[in-house]
């Protein structure tokens, strides 16, 4: 993307060049992501078109754009001046709808009439509180963990430790912690890398903007931490190119922590070095699955590889490769200094460790909350986020990402913990907790779901790239849906597609097929 | 180590998939993205099987065998849900694939017929007939990346790139304008491996077209 605002053959034979790469692969990479896609004009104007946008505005202020500037999404001005494109997700669910202009993101009542008039204004950050009386991740990071296992622990009884504290993977597949970086430590390789995923795409979660924008530090820790358990001297970061504040922050972080000698080599005088690289991404949601963002780190296609081999066998440039959401890591700190112990009995009624969640819009006090593990969503819901605001109902709530799935208002009484949404059909996922409210027409959910997976499907695998697309077309119009049809459709995305994408998009589906079969149109 | 395909026992060396195990016992499952000659993708999911105590069908070619596993290639689900898949790649074609490729002899080998559950938006017919041995017929690609893994892989050219992404993902030479404006050295791998006949030598081309 350079002054002419799009990419022309000679930016990419250029790239080609700098990189090594051939011409045609760069002109591959040049048509995956969104953000080389969309041609930009001197003002360039992105619509967020996330979950927790659509659910305060209905798409209203995408309506209003469009028809304002009389443009059509992904298209630019005859003169040049400006370019309207859309966007998912800028992370200011608390404040929707958002609209990012160049990279000043404004959200909130009004935005489409200041965005309009020339006076874009920037949007609060979201408020952030801990139920506990000692948080333990939105404590700011203070390098004691690192500090403590250096000095007390030595790799393998980290890794005893982390594993013993069982804890799952906070980016949406709940995998255990201490089990992939076992894998990765006991896998040959010259070298091993720690990959922190902020690629936090969740449309409706703003949990890993938080932690890299206003508790970095303690994100760094972690990889600090996985590094010494596994055996890595090099970490990655890839942050979102939709949170432009994240990677500034990280950044000014990183260099912080080489300045006061927690990141660089012998660290704190141990012998153990490590370092990291923060990098941005590009626009795709499917990156955020593990080999998908390793193929972005190496600058090619976001797409999914089949497994194995797995990336903590053969990742990043082919080494073993911790891939771990950011706030995964920001968990280990805590173990390291207070042991697997501790950490289990932080939520007694449910699951090892605490979860950070984050509420949309439309309840009356959003924001990023650490809970524990156990806690009934009615109670998450309408006593820590205060219900919905100005007297509007809870109809439905989409939790842990667009592959959640979807729960009546009448089965609020559930605990928020892996097994107990599982066995409602919904999960913990990354811990988005998005309320639809009574005046939400299911069916258009459904069909802003199944627009968003077959937007973001790689493309790779067949089920995947053509059922979504297949799905979206049956809810496209107001024509009935046939369940006959339907039902064969969400069965071989589940069972045949490549990665989690394709197989959790039915989630939701089968939740408003069970809740809402009259508001779907199905026969 | 060995394995149990159709209840029939195997021994197998290590790192054998379970496609190669099934081959060397003389059976078989249909494929599209894979090509004996190039690493396994796991891109089409055609050739999805049973396997005992999984919690679903999994992609034989991409799976290494494991000591004990029990294969069925019979498995209902898995045939139920592969003849979807592969109503699925037939919906997005214009036009029914040439009776002679390998996607059509899938469709034949599953009883696949013209009725498809699913139709909708289908590729645009879009053609390259600049080289003077090769033609692309995008609207054909099924995306299976057969042609591009031939080209990396067995002949070191490197013109060929996936595009787009999702239903709109597809396949090109260099930088989008013909294999003649691209690294391409005419060798043909592309147009032998496609199952669909996206990528032809223009002789066979103009053959299937009847006498010029």
């Amino acid at each position: 993307m350079d002054a002419r605002g799009e990419i022309t053959d000679e930016d990419r034979r250029l790239a080609a060049e700098a990189s090594g790469l051939p011409e045609a692969t760069v002109y591959g990479v040049s048509t995956f992501y969104d953000d080389l896609l969309a041609p930009r004009g001197a003002r360039h104007v992105r619509v967020c078109t996330g979950t927790a946008c659509f659910a305060a505005a209905a798409d209203a202020h995408v309506d209003a754009m469009r028809d304002a500037l009389g443009l059509a999404l992904g298209e630019r001005s005859a003169d040049g001046s400006v370019s309207l494109a859309e966007t998912v997700c800028l992370g200011f669910c608390h404040s929707s709808p958002a609209i990012r202009d160049g990279d000043r993101i404004d959200a909130g009542p009004g935005v489409v009439e200041r965005v309009l008039g020339g006076a874009t204004a920037e949007a609060a950050e979201p408020e952030w509180a801990s139920v506990l009386e000692e948080p333990v991740l939105i404590r700011p990071g203070d390098w004691s963990g690192l500090a403590h296992a250096l000095a007390e622990l030595e790799p393998e009884e980290l890794l005893a430790e982390v594993k013993q504290a069982d804890a799952r993977g906070r980016g949406g597949a709940g995998f255990p912690a201490g089990h992939k970086w076992e894998f990765a430590r006991r896998s040959p390789g010259e070298q091993k890398f720690i990959v922190a995923n902020g690629d936090e795409g969740d449309p409706g979660s703003y949990i890993d903007k938080y932690l890299m924008e206003r508790n970095p530090a303690l994100v760094l820790e972690g990889m600090a931490l996985a590094g010494y358990a596994v055996g890595a001297e090099h970490g990655f970061v890839l942050c979102r190119s939709e949170y432009p504040r994240s990677m500034p922050a990280l950044e000014a972080a990183a260099q912080a922590a080489r300045e006061a000698g927690w990141l660089g080599e012998d660290i704190a005088g141990s012998g153990f070095d490590f370092d990291v690289t923060i990098m941005e991404g590009a626009g795709s949601y499917i990156i955020g699955e593990d080999t998908a963002l390793l193929a972005c780190i190496e600058g090619l296609r976001g797409t999914v590889s089949a497994r194995p081999p797995y990336p903590a066998e053969r990742g990043l440039f082919g080494m073993p490769t911790v891939v771990n959401n950011t706030e995964t890591l920001v968990n280990a700190p805590f173990i390291a200094m207070h042991g697997a112990e501790a950490y289990r009995a932080l939520s007694p009624a449910g699951s090892p460790g605490t979860k950070l969640v984050c509420f949309n819009e439309r309840f009356a006090r959003p924001g990023v909350y650490e809970v524990r593990f156990g806690t009934p969503m009615r109670e998450l819901c309408e006593e820590l986020a205060g219900g919905l605001i100005d007297g509007h109902r809870i109809k439905a709530i989409q939790i842990g990402g667009p592959l959640g799935g979807i729960l009546p208002a009448s089965r609020l009484d559930v605990a928020f913990d892996f097994d107990a949404l599982k066995a409602e059909g919904c999960m913990v996922g990354h811990g988005g907790i998005l309320a639809f409210d009574e005046q939400t027409d299911m069916r258009a959910v459904a069909r802003h779901l199944l627009r968003f997976g077959a937007h973001e499907s790689c493309g790779k695998c067949f089920p995947c790239r053509i059922g979504l697309f297949r799905a979206l077309e049956m809810f496209a119009g107001e024509q009935p849906v046939e369940r006959a049809r339907l039902e064969p459709l969400l069965e071989t995305l589940e069972l045949a597609s490549l990665c989690g994408h394709g197989s959790g998009m039915p989630a939701p589906i089968r939740s408003l097929v069970a809740h809402f079969p009259d508001e779907l149109g199905l026969v | 180590m060995q394995v149990t395909i159709d209840g029939r026992a195997l021994e197998v060396a290590p790192a054998t998939t379970v496609l190669e195990a099934i081959r060397q016992l003389g059976g078989d499952v249909p494929t599209l993205c894979f090509d004996e000659r190039q690493a396994a993708f796991g891109a089409c999911r055609v050739c999805l099987v049973g396997l005992e105590g999984a919690k679903g069908p999994v992609p034989a070619c991409t799976t290494p065998c494991a000591d004990g596993m029990v294969i069925d290639t019979e498995d209902a689900t898995a045939r139920r849900v592969v003849s979807a898949v592969v109503e699925l790649v037939l919906s997005e074609l214009p036009a029914p694939p040439g009776e002679h490729t390998e996607l059509a002899a899938v469709a034949r080998e599953l009883g696949i017929g013209d009725e498809l559950r699913w139709t909708g938006a289908q590729h645009e017919r879009r053609h390259d007939e600049r080289h003077p041995y090769l033609a692309f017929q995008h609207e054909l690609c099924i995306s299976c990346g057969r042609c591009i893994r031939a080209c990396d892989e067995v002949q070191g050219a490197f013109a060929l790139t996936a595009t787009g992404r999702g239903f709109h993902a597809n396949v090109t030479a260099g930088l989008d304008a013909g294999f003649r404006n691209s690294t391409c050295v005419s060798c043909g791998a592309c147009s032998d491996t496609c199952p669909t006949d996206a990528i032809t030598e223009i002789t066979l081309l103009h053959m299937s077209d009847g006498p010029q």
